[in-house]
């Protein structure tokens, strides 16, 4: 198969400007006008997003954020708030019907999945799809999916962490009391993992995107025609940044 | 009242429920969570759906919405909806 693959580049780029690229390509491949497409990404500033239908003010503390200077963002995908930092994050926008996005939508997310597992397995790691959406290493969470089909299209996102800091990633979420927080970083720690811890080395975003690319190579059999979002594309999602992912119409709507 | 309970789906996700009743009968309702609901717009009009229901009915008419095709949940059950809403609706009417 023949796939656009558009690498935004490990500089990063905010949260809702990523938000809204993935939707605007959604958009462009649900018309025909841009063909399926591959997105890898980082964020800048760090983000925190949370699911579709989760309540941002429940589970972020945006006074926390808001002082570190971190964003906060709803997203289209279902699942849970993620901490967008240190990580090499995809996209998938295809149209429904495409081999990687059959009618069955757990059997969509093994498939596309099973890249992510040939990518990590290229550095030697030895990862296995767990359903519902999680990617694990020795029963260790190590990248985190979440899928939405709108407009005829799949539109699939989802994260390889390449490093872990629960205590930070705890000041930015709400806990249900701080005297739990302490038990919450030590779940985190026995439940999560990042290439990082299992490598036993320092792993950056042009590495870690370079063996994803060959493990979609050649799990789904793809060939990547890498260019940059088109000029329509472009403007979307700025405009989509600006009208929905930054306002609380959007984030605070839940 | 207002009510809120939190639930955490045995082997699936977290539910936080939040239902406002008066006189018996629901006046909104909403199920908020790291659960999966395909199409998205699907599960918020089941929840749209809720105002104005009795509170004694409903358990049994939240399951039949979030039971109605096209929607489905990954990470949690109609049932788990429908049972911890009708729980927190008993909780609000009790205040």
């Amino acid at each position: 198969m023949k796939l656009r693959l558009i690498d935004s580049g490990g500089a990063g780029l905010p949260g809702a400007l990523n938000m809204g690229l993935d939707e605007a390509v959604l958009g462009a491949v649900s018309t025909g006008s841009s063909p399926p497409t591959l997105r890898l990404y980082a964020w800048s500033p760090p983000c925190v997003t949370v699911g579709y239908f989760q309540s941002l003010e429940d589970e972020v503390d945006l006074e926390a954020c808001r002082a570190a200077g971190i964003d906060a963002v709803r997203r289209l995908t279902g699942g849970g708030a993620v901490f967008h930092e240190a990580e090499v994050t995809y996209s998938l926008i295809l149209p429904l019907g495409h081999e990687l996005a059959p009618e069955d939508i757990l059997e969509s997310y093994r498939r596309i999945c099973a890249g992510l597992v040939a990518g990590l397995e290229r550095l030697g790691v030895e990862a296995a799809f767990a359903p519902i959406n999680d990617i694990v290493v020795g029963g260790r969470k190590v990248s985190g999916n979440a899928q939405t089909r709108r407009k005829g299209c799949l539109l699939q996102h989802g994260t390889v962490l390449l490093d872990l800091e629960p205590e930070r990633m705890f000041s930015l979420l709400k806990v249900p009391a701080e005297k739990l927080k302490g038990k919450l970083i030590e779940d985190v720690k026995a439940r999560v993992t990042s290439l990082r811890s299992l490598l036993g080395r320092e792993l950056d975003y042009a590495e870690a995107a370079r063996v994803l690319r060959e493990g979609f190579a050649s799990a789904w059999g793809a060939e990547f025609d890498e260019s940059a979002p088109t000029e329509e594309e472009a403007a979307e999602a700025r405009r989509l940044a600006e009208t929905r992912f930054s306002q609380s119409e959007w984030n605070a709507r839940r | 009242m207002i009510a809120r309970l939190d639930r955490k789906v045995p082997g699936g996700k977290l539910l936080r429920a939040e239902v406002e009743v008066e006189s018996g009968r629901v006046l909104a309702a909403s199920v908020r969570g790291d659960f999966f609901a395909h199409p998205e717009e699907a599960f918020e009009d089941a929840e749209a759906e809720l105002a104005g229901l009795p509170v004694d009915r409903l358990a049994e008419e939240a399951l039949a919405l979030f039971s109605r095709a096209p929607l489905r949940i990954f990470g949690a059950s109609p049932q788990d909806i429908a049972g911890l809403l009708s729980e927190t609706a008993r909780e609000a009417q009790a205040h």
